[in-house]
């Protein structure tokens, strides 16, 4: 099939734009900085210690933490999805995995580490499940590779709901951290930093140009000299370290940890969508998409038919992102296009039959 | 021993709800090159359908299955014109995020007018059953095993002897070959879509007669008509035949006969044959070379 291809859609060039591109997201980093800043005037406590009127409260602080794990989750995705051009299907079987791996570690009666040592180490058992999976999975390609990786997502949730050791179908309890509401905000903004400062880091590397040569055309970039399997493994293991960070905090986080938390389908499609309507292969792409769509997802929240809804419009919403803008929204924020109706069209054309 | 042949047997008749499921998945990933997630909804759609004809009207599932079949073609007819269509050229990956997001509105529309009750067919005949030699075959499970074998019958007859069918099969093996002899292909594309979709609401009425349904229980159905087609291998509607009753047969016998496994690992048996399947022989047992 000549279209099978992953084609050039998802372009990383700067280029015209690219400044007010940046203006924009200056701008954004700005408010989060200061969101973070102003952090400790939140909580009641702590502003009342100093005297001052609460300016954020703790489920503001709750969001803003969700954002930054979808925030590094989704700019792990893109480094597999985005940049190389393989669609992973399953990167929430990291996120299990590092938060299983930082429950036991600091589990009491387990491996009773501190918890930034079991954070610090957690991301080690995914990063070790990616290569082990990795090698057989990414010799596949387009559709045997997805469901490959989802199959893998789903699988491991159900052996780890198996397992005794990780306290079968009722999970793990890491202790409680008092007052940690500011203290996992900032771990998680953290995390979130390291995950993007990786991308930047791989973007202008010469293992960020395999990778893109890879999803351009994988043979033609063997034939020049990349390394494919191990570039593709690397891809694979850095993402998975990443998300099993955010889910090692989000473990001790939210101390409690089970199979459908670890390795909810929700949160693996959610990363996705937020990577592909932010911009995939993009650096603030998922970033963006992150903060977007968690925002919609927060104002959408809510239980019942209400939360039915919110489930719909999901679904369309994938639907329209899919098809009206699948270059995400960085296109048009970079100045590489204009929102329009002539835009809609055309990118409409471009992929229908 | 009956024990074994139990189970072997109840494994057959498993695999044959597995067939009914599959065959539409593989056509439509054949044809179109589209791994259709929403499958599974479009399987429960199948489902209530059954379901409210029963329920309503009091017409057996059974003779139900035309009527059903016909309203699930003309859905899948309908949103593989209006969505799919629009992304036929975009990266694979596309299709994916489409139909996954296509299947959420089906289970939470479902939601919205079923609740998440568990509703069930029950005609006279459910429950009861023959019995050959100690080995129990119940009437509504050889009932679906012989309707899904019928209806691989039909579609591979349709596909192989109808101009519609030789059309389908054009476009499958080149697109653009088939454009250029005149194939409209938004309507052929459309119409095996459609197919798919029927063949997985009849899928559906099977299902409605063997299990308790809710808006999410198509999800599993998804994934293994998935392993299914991986299994015995893309292309033929024979293959699609061999793939669910051996994955019917493996995975009855994996969950009974092995220790320590039950119904619980379900999910864990089916990616586990779905990874060594993929590495050791990617293009399945009887399927074209990759």
């Amino acid at each position: 099939m000549p279209d099978s291809q992953p084609s050039g859609s998802f372009s990383t060039r700067p280029d015209a734009g690219g400044r007010r591109l940046r203006r924009v997201l200056l701008a954004v980093f700005a408010l989060a900085v200061l969101l973070v800043l102003i952090a400790p005037l939140s909580t009641s406590d702590q502003a009342d210690a100093l005297g001052l009127p609460v300016l954020v409260d703790k489920s503001q602080i709750r969001i803003l933490t969700t954002i930054a794990m979808f925030v590094v989750m989704a700019t792990a995705w893109n480094l597999v999805g985005g940049l190389t051009g393989y669609g992973a299907f399953g990167n929430v079987a990291f996120f299990g995995l590092g938060a299983y791996a930082c429950a036991v570690l600091v589990d009491p009666h387990k491996f009773h580490l501190p918890m930034l040592a079991g954070i610090a180490l957690a991301p080690l058992v995914p990063i070790a499940f990616a290569v082990f999976v990795g090698l057989p999975l990414l010799r596949l390609r387009s559709h045997y590779f997805s469901i490959a990786t989802l199959g893998t997502a789903v699988a491991v949730g159900e052996v780890v709901k198996n397992v005794e050791y990780l306290g079968g179908a009722n999970g793990l309890f890491p202790p409680i951290v008092r007052r940690g509401d500011l203290l996992f905000l900032y771990l998680m903004v953290a995390a979130a930093a390291i995950a993007v400062g990786s991308v930047y880091l791989v973007l202008r590397s010469r293992f960020g140009y395999g990778l893109i040569a890879i999803r351009e055309n994988e043979d033609a970039a063997a034939v020049l000299g990349v390394n494919t399997t191990l570039y593709k493994v690397a891809a694979f293991a850095l993402a998975a370290g990443l998300t099993g960070l955010a889910g090692a905090v989000f473990a001790v986080w939210n101390s409690f940890i089970n199979q459908e938390l670890g390795f909810s389908l929700d949160f693996n499609i959610q990363m996705i969508l937020m990577a592909v309507v932010g911009g995939a292969g993009t650096l603030f792409g998922p970033v963006l998409g992150a903060i977007l769509l968690e925002l919609l997802l927060q104002a959408l929240a809510g239980q019942g038919t209400v939360a039915v809804y919110a489930q719909i419009g999901l679904g369309l919403l994938l639907a329209v992102t899919v098809i009206f803008v699948p270059r995400g929204l960085v296109d048009f924020f970079g100045g590489s296009s204009r929102l329009s109706l002539g835009y809609l069209r055309r990118t409409l054309r471009e992929t229908s039959v | 021993m009956t024990l074994l042949v139990q189970q072997l047997v109840l494994g057959l008749l498993i695999g044959g709800v597995y067939v009914a499921v599959a065959i539409g998945f593989s056509l439509v990933w054949g044809v179109l090159n589209i791994v259709n997630l929403a499958h599974g909804g479009l399987v429960i759609i199948g489902a209530y359908l059954t379901w409210l004809l029963f329920s309503a009207f009091n017409v057996d599932p059974f003779l139900s299955i035309p009527i059903v079949a016909a309203a699930l073609f003309v859905i899948g007819y309908v949103v593989q014109r209006l969505l799919i269509n629009r992304v036929i050229r975009a990266p694979i990956f596309f299709t994916l995020l489409l139909t996954f997001g296509v299947n959420l509105v089906i289970i939470n529309v479902l939601l919205l007018l079923f609740k998440s009750d568990f509703r069930s067919v029950t005609p006279s005949y459910s429950g009861s059953g023959l019995s050959l030699g100690g080995v129990q075959l119940p009437y509504i499970r050889v009932a679906g095993l012989a309707v899904a074998l019928l209806l691989a019958g039909a579609v591979a007859l349709f596909l192989a002897r109808s101009r519609i069918g030789g059309a389908i099969q054009a476009v499958g093996a080149d697109r653009d070959a088939a454009q250029l002899v005149g194939v409209d292909l938004r309507h052929v594309y459309a119409l095996t879509f459609g197919i798919g979709a029927a063949c997985a609401g009849v899928a559906g009425g099977l299902i409605s007669t063997a299990q308790a349904i809710t808006p999410s229980a198509g999800e599993p159905y998804t994934l293994q008509a998935f392993v299914v087609v991986i299994l015995g291998g893309l292309g033929r509607v024979s293959a699609t035949v061999v793939g669910g009753l051996l994955f019917g047969v493996v995975e009855t016998l994996a969950q009974t006969m092995v220790p320590g496994l039950g119904a619980g690992w379900a999910n864990a048996i089916a990616f586990a044959i779905l990874v060594v399947v993929l590495a050791v022989r990617p293009r399945g047992l009887m399927g074209r070379p990759v």
